[in-house]
């Protein structure tokens, strides 16, 4: 080993990335980016799941759960009637409720047993395990309390849990399931296709097309028609895949679940086109994958419940394709939403207005590529 | 053959990319069937000269008129056939899909486009290497290939960037014999070079240097104006007066 020789290679790598300054940009600031929002996904600035408290207990009991329960710092408990709880659950403004029966502090005195009833949203696990967790707290505390000053036995908590969709049968997959059609489909035809745009860019080939009679629009949707028939088939593939081979629950109807899938891919494939007109090289277009593809992960609530993000971070997971493309993937194969059901219909709009709007910007970034 | 209009006609054409001048004021009338080259070092303005006659530069000033229409006009650019300087062709393709894609892009059926790359095939000699890969084609294959590709759907307007670059001189001088029978049949072919001998097959030429049109003449007239025998010195002879 020669050390002027090595030391050249060594050199020659730093300079070039002194010219490539996107790509110490991504070294030095992505990191910062993703963990700074780990940190407001999981840690302090987070918010709580929020639950319904409805107290009907007769005795002491129920009012020192609901106490101790407002000072939990696992969920943000709001003391309602149970018609309000119903309807905050079923409008999924809360992740649950729970009910305080009018004998909690009889059955707690006779039996040794607390029997609230929980009724869970049931759709995103994250936010069921904090409600148990503080009910736990709270009652053991309260119990503790009063088997204290009345004495006796210190009574067992014994929940019933009731679910407004799914229910104890569901396992972790069956709730993933579909975030993961949307996100595997999207990411595998994203990195597809801005890879195929972006040779089209560098071997000349886009100028040629852009000097025949062929018009901007004729480019895009031609993409779209061939990557389509490809995406079309992968679709059917991954959705039949997960149903039936791996038994993924799935309450709604298989053809919406291959449409969303579909329109995911469209968006993907003229985000792709979009965002090829700022990569020069197939190098640049694969950094594209932590920009756009690892926030998507993190933010469009497949793992971290919108609900309980920041403020300003459930505006931008607003702003992402893939948030309303993984709800509208579970508002079908978790709780068996039909197309006429308002808030899948909202999730297709909202895909389609996507698709539409790259579509467009598609189309006009191939006009600046013309200088 | 007949018709009396310039197949290009191009007046004030000015172009600027930041700080550099590609074009400067250049003005060029080429007609019907002919064969015009254009001569000039490396970054004199060429490669500008030519994209904007297909649309792909966007001037700051002046006019382009192609084939009677004025662009931008994409609907001219079906007549119109251009080889860009680097061979753009898809490299996972084989060579006869290459040039069929390009005769459907030029609106060719199925059975005509079919004809149409046999034959743009055969001109370049590659109809032997019509099944392989243009990944496994040599550099001057990929040129070859490429022109044909500008050419398969017979275009009256053929604007070729540095057409012979790494082709050997013996095809070299096949291909421009046949240029000369294109041109004879009537098609208006727009070459550039900085290779003086093939200059010297064109009908008339134009001097291109820091984005200005020097000038224009045959190659006798430009030795004649220049007061040398060889076009090379007359090159350098008319550039140095003028710039």
């Amino acid at each position: 080993m020669n050390l002027r020789r090595t030391g050249a290679i060594s050199l020659r790598i730093l300079q070039q990335f002194r010219h490539d300054r996107r790509t110490l940009m991504l070294l030095f600031g992505v990191p910062i980016i993703l963990l700074g929002l780990f940190y407001f996904l999981t840690g302090a600035g987070s918010g709580l799941p929020a639950v319904d408290v409805v107290n009907q207990d007769h005795g002491p009991m129920g009012a020192i759960v609901v106490a101790d329960l407002s000072r939990s710092s696992e969920i943000t408990v709001t003391e309602t009637t149970a018609t309000r709880a119903e309807s905050d659950l079923s409008a999924d403004t809360v992740a649950a409720f729970v009910v305080l029966p009018p004998d909690l502090s009889a059955r707690a005195l006779s039996d040794a047993v607390i029997a609230p009833t929980v009724h869970l949203e049931g759709t995103q696990p994250a936010l069921t395990q904090p409600v148990l967790l503080a009910l736990d707290q709270s009652v053991t505390r309260a119990s503790t309390s009063l088997a204290a000053t009345e004495g006796v036995r210190v009574p067992v908590l014994e929940p019933t849990l009731d679910y407004l969709h799914g229910g104890p049968g569901l396992d972790t997959l069956d709730y993933f399931g579909g975030a993961f059609i949307g996100l595997v489909v999207f990411l595998l035809v994203f990195v597809v296709s801005i890879i195929a745009f972006l040779r089209e860019r560098s071997q000349g080939t886009l100028e040629r097309l852009m000097a025949s009679p062929l018009g901007r629009a004729d480019i895009v949707v031609g993409y779209i028609g061939g990557f389509m028939v490809v995406a079309a088939l992968q679709a059917v593939e991954v959705v039949v895949f997960t149903l039936y081979a791996l038994h993924v629950h799935n309450q709604g109807n298989v053809a919406l679940i291959v449409l969303l899938t579909l329109l995911m891919t469209l968006v993907a494939v003229n985000l792709a086109i979009f965002l090829s007109m700022f990569a020069t090289t197939e190098f640049q277009a694969v950094q594209f994958i932590p920009l756009t593809i690892v926030p998507q992960v993190l933010l469009s609530g497949i793992i971290f419940p919108i609900t309980t993000e920041p403020g300003w971070l459930q505006v931008v997971s607003r702003l992402l394709p893939l948030t309303y493309g993984v709800d509208g993937l579970r508002d079908v194969m978790l709780k068996g939403d039909a197309i006429t059901s308002g808030p899948l219909l909202i999730d297709l709009a909202v895909v389609v207005a996507f698709a539409l709007a790259l579509i467009g910007a598609a189309t006009a970034t191939l006009r600046s590529n013309a200088s | 053959m007949t018709d009396q209009r310039p197949a290009v006609s191009v007046e004030g054409l000015t172009k600027t990319f930041g700080p550099i001048r590609a074009l400067d004021g250049v003005s060029l009338t080429v007609g019907a069937g002919e064969i015009y080259g254009l001569l000039g070092p490396n970054g004199a303005g060429k490669t500008t000269l030519i994209r904007s006659l297909v649309g792909l530069v966007t001037a700051d000033a002046g006019t382009v008129t192609v084939l009677g229409r004025r662009l931008p006009d994409r609907a001219i650019l079906a007549d119109v056939g251009y080889m860009p300087q680097a061979p753009a062709l898809y490299a996972d393709l084989t060579a006869e899909e290459n040039v069929r894609f390009f005769a459907s892009v030029h609106e060719l059926d199925r059975h005509r486009g079919a004809r149409s790359a046999a034959d743009a095939l055969a001109l370049v000699d590659l109809t032997s290497r019509r099944g392989s890969v243009v990944a496994t084609l040599s550099g001057g294959m990929r040129q070859r290939l490429s022109l044909a590709c500008a050419l398969v759907h017979r275009p009256r307007l053929l604007l070729l960037d540095e057409p012979t670059v790494g082709v050997d001189p013996q095809l070299r001088t096949e291909l421009w014999q046949r240029f000369a029978t294109m041109s004879d049949e009537g098609t208006t072919i727009i070459v550039s070079s900085h290779v003086m001998d093939e200059a010297e097959r064109c009908g008339r030429l134009g001097l291109v240097r820091y984005g200005r049109m020097l000038a224009e003449g045959t190659s006798t007239e430009l030795r004649r104006l220049a007061g040398v025998e060889r076009l090379e010195d007359a090159f350098l002879v008319l550039s140095e007066g003028r710039s």
